[in-house]
């Protein structure tokens, strides 16, 4: 499309992958799970957040290099994060649980404790050797271009140069984030999973009590 | 530590994050044979660990750990010091 690029993140975009995160897990409410579940203000999740993505520890999606960029006319207008699951033969849900237990007060780590039984309800494992599209953010002034599918486009070409022979693509949503699903399934994605919980109190930590899992084929060149 | 410690220490802790009180380990035990095991879980666990065994994991250490097995190799290590 015309005066848009992808490009691959790097340290310098640490800001706007910040915001991506956190927009991402927010999925259109105010809740931010950084801040219910670990009792941080949002400023200082930016601050840990930026921290665990300066570790550069690959292949989850704390991971600078998950990220790709879109830019429209000098500026930065989305991002999102891509990887595949368990290249090197750790799932990303332990390297990020790595991240946070080395980056996170002990404090939060302790009020987490108390929640984690109700939150890990809504778990749902990534299959091994898969893509795994992550964390996905439009600026709000530039909605509309189908940015995610272009985005998504690029991390596909890029992650089937590593492992050529992967056909499919996983994403994990929120069901209340209908614009984001709506988007997904215009880009060929289809709900193959639906968790939910009907624990009252999740609604306090999560944006919804309910998660899906949408999957799209791909077809090996 | 000799490992059949380190296992019975770990299998405690194991079993009081992911709330299981029947979880056996061994050695190939990994998150992908335990369905609580998510980024949070994790992250208590080790943090259970590291105070148990009163040790502080690096986090080039913690990205070796692949399975249950690597977790005791590195727990030895550690204790031996």
């Amino acid at each position: 499309m015309e005066g848009i690029t992808i490009r691959n993140a790097t340290i310098h975009d640490v800001p706007f992958l910040v915001d991506t995160i956190i927009e991402a897990e927010k999925s259109g409410t105010e809740t931010l799970s950084y801040t219910t579940i670990f009792g941080l203000s949002e400023i200082e999740a930016r601050k840990y957040i930026a921290n665990m993505l300066l570790e550069e520890i690959d292949g989850c999606e704390l991971s600078i290099s998950s990220f790709k960029i879109a830019v429209k006319d000098d500026q930065i207008a989305a991002a999102s994060a891509a990887w595949i699951e368990g290249l090197e033969g750790i799932p990303s849900n332990v390297l990020k649980g790595n991240l946070l237990n080395y980056s996170l007060p002990k404090e939060c780590i302790e009020r987490a404790f108390s929640v984690n039984h109700l939150l890990s309800e809504l778990h749902i494992n990534n299959i091994s050797e898969t893509m795994q599209l992550g964390l996905v953010y439009v600026s709000s002034g530039f909605r509309g271009l189908n940015l995610v599918g272009l985005l998504m486009e690029e991390q596909i070409v890029q992650l089937h140069k590593i492992k050529p022979n992967i056909n499919a693509i996983y994403v994990q949503v929120f069901a209340n984030n209908l614009s984001a699903i709506n988007s997904y399934k215009k880009n060929n994605f289809e709900v193959i999973l639906v968790k939910e919980s009907y624990v009252k109190e999740i609604s306090q930590y999560l944006p919804s009590n309910k998660k899906i899992l949408m999957k799209k084929e791909l077809f090996i060149k | 530590m000799e490992r059949p410690e380190i296992t019975n220490k770990l299998t405690a802790i194991f079993r009081k994050v992911f709330c299981n009180d029947s979880l056996v380990l061994s050695n190939d035990l990994s998150a992908h044979d335990v369905e609580q095991w998510d980024s949070l879980s994790h992250m208590l666990l080790i943090t259970e660990i590291e105070n148990e065994f009163v040790i502080k994991f690096k986090l080039k250490d913690l990205n070796k750990m692949r399975n249950v097995g690597d977790m005791i190799d590195i727990i030895s290590l550690k204790t031996d010091c």
